[in-house]
């Protein structure tokens, strides 16, 4: 797929690995929706790269009607949708049982929520609106959807439980929305990250930062959004990638804390 | 790793995934080194891109073969980046059939060829590599990619030895980043679906019509596209791999979302 003229929803769009996509989207040609919670953050995305590339909605994944209303106004605005990039996702910190007792059910419902039905919720309604394109290569190509798990989904650490639920969940999901979606020309494929540096990390002590680092492989340091906006990138342009998870990792393979 | 003036070792080069690739890595400004047993492609393939690249005859199961081609890529462009293990062959035998058993020689052969030729190019390459002054703020100094099959994860009928060579490929793509870690050097492989090469086209070069008919119920089996692969998408994704300083360890399947069924 040619990403110019093309237009992508980019959920999380507003900081971290969604925002360097946005960037990476627009430097293609590309305009692009920010489905985000955070107004001031996007506010200043659009204010970096031009009002009339970049458009922000103020969406809760997990919310049902706001994303089907978004979804069909992203359309309106800018006449159609090719690319979906999910990106919006919390994290979460808690062990099966652990001194306090079992894991807290109500920590768990809002993280399965936003990770993985919101993933899927978007998705659903983002395809809704692929398969009214018409065709845009030789191969009925109508759209590409890309996820974001974590290694987290493979190798899940002490207090992951519930994160690799949900990142497991949209590893699991990959395959059979591909294959749903096959009939309609929209690929499906999902990003894997393994620690990458956002504002997030900012806040780490310099000791466990560097703990961090030396516990990838190679390259011994945290991945850059701009990597992972370039494997999006790719994700978007190859046309024969589809139902397929891609770590970009560093090739760390985590170990239980 | 920026292409430009960067020089690639690419097995398998003279046709199919690794010309496609050679080609790519040109067009970007990288200089090649053609290992082959095709002499014929082999020189075509100069002739066609010029001072870009040259062409080894080299049969990668065998050391000395291999260690020539490093030395005349040495001589002609001073250093080796990249190296790109196209080269492959396949084969279809059951492991019982109407001939009795698989016989063990012609297992071996594929086997010594994809995986043993494969780890004895990159080693060779690896010890060159680790020479080279770092070009990252990594200290990044080289980036091996290998190439296993779907035939890795769902074999067919008849793909015994190929489906272990490939599986193989695989397996040591994390312990070999791991190893070449200390010296900066990225390790990843590439896992084709149905591609239109020689080695699915019975060893012709070009998608003729005729064998774009032979081909087409193949293409059906693809879940999305409905096609085979062009080598370009796969030398696409060699390019992606060569560039992604954080890609490492890594297998990627290119393959249009197809699961190989038994047969």
């Amino acid at each position: 797929m040619d990403i110019n003229g093309k237009v992508a929803i980019v959920t999380g769009g507003a900081s971290g690995l969604g925002q360097a996509t946005v960037e990476a989207y627009v430097a293609k040609g590309a305009k692009v929706a920010i489905f985000d919670l955070n107004e001031e953050r996007a506010n200043t995305v659009i204010a970096d790269l031009g009002a009339d590339k970049v458009a922000f909605w103020s969406v809760n994944v997990a919310d049902e009607q706001a994303v089907k209303d978004a979804v069909a106004e992203v359309v309106e605005k800018f006449g159609a949708l090719h690319i979906c990039n999910n990106f919006a996702g919390i994290g979460s910190a808690s062990k099966t049982l652990g001194k306090n007792g079992p894991f807290p059910i109500e920590q768990w419902q809002p993280v399965i929520d936003i990770n993985l039905t919101g993933t899927f919720n978007v998705s659903r309604f983002a395809a809704e609106q692929m398969a009214k394109n018409e065709p845009i290569n030789d191969d009925g190509g109508r759209g590409v959807i890309i996820n974001t798990a974590s290694v987290a989904a493979y190798e899940g650490q002490v207090g992951q439980v519930a994160y690799s639920a949900t990142k497991g969940g949209v590893v699991g999901m990959t395959l059979p929305m591909a294959r749903d979606l096959a009939s309609y020309g929209v690929r499906v494929n999902t990003i894997v990250p393994g620690l990458i540096h956002t504002p997030l990390f900012d806040m780490l002590p310099e000791p466990a930062y560097k703990s961090l680092e030396a516990s990838v492989v190679y390259p011994h340091r945290l991945g850059k959004s701009t990597e992972i906006a370039h494997l999006a990138v790719f994700m978007a342009e190859n046309d024969y990638l589809n139902g397929e998870c891609i770590r970009l990792d560093g090739a760390i393979r985590m170990q239980p804390r | 790793m920026e292409m430009q003036d960067k020089i690639a070792v690419v097995t398998g080069g003279a046709s199919g995934l690794g010309r496609s690739t050679v080609k790519r890595f040109v067009a970007n400004g990288m200089k090649c080194a053609i290992f082959d047993m095709n002499e014929e492609k082999g020189n075509a393939l100069v002739a066609d891109l010029g001072d870009s690249v040259i062409f080894q005859q080299v049969n990668v199961t065998d050391e000395d073969s291999v260690k020539a081609g490093i030395d005349a890529t040495l001589s002609a462009f001073g250093a080796i980046h990249v190296n790109c293990n196209f080269a492959g062959i396949g084969n279809a035998v059951r492991t019982m059939g109407k001939n009795g058993p698989f016989p063990l020689d012609a297992f071996k052969m594929v086997v010594d060829v994809n995986l043993i030729g494969t780890f004895n190019t990159l080693r060779l390459c690896a010890e060159q590599m680790s020479k080279n002054e770092p070009f990252t703020k990594d200290g990044g100094r080289g980036a091996i990619v290998n190439t296993a099959s779907v035939a890795a994860y769902e074999g067919q009928i008849g793909q015994a030895a190929y489906s272990a060579s490939k599986g193989g490929v695989v397996g040591m793509t994390l312990p070999i980043a791991r190893d070449l870690a200390v010296l900066g050097i990225r390790v990843n492989t590439i896992v084709p679906g149905l591609i239109a090469t020689p080695l699915m086209m019975g060893g012709a070069e070009e998608l003729t019509p005729e064998i774009w008919e032979f081909l087409k119920p193949l293409g059906s089996q693809v879940l999305y596209p409905q096609r085979l692969g062009d080598p370009d998408e796969i030398a696409h994704m060699a390019q992606f791999i060569v560039e992604n300083d954080y890609l490492n360890g890594e297998c990627l399947r290119m393959d249009g979302g197809i699961r190989m069924q038994p047969k």
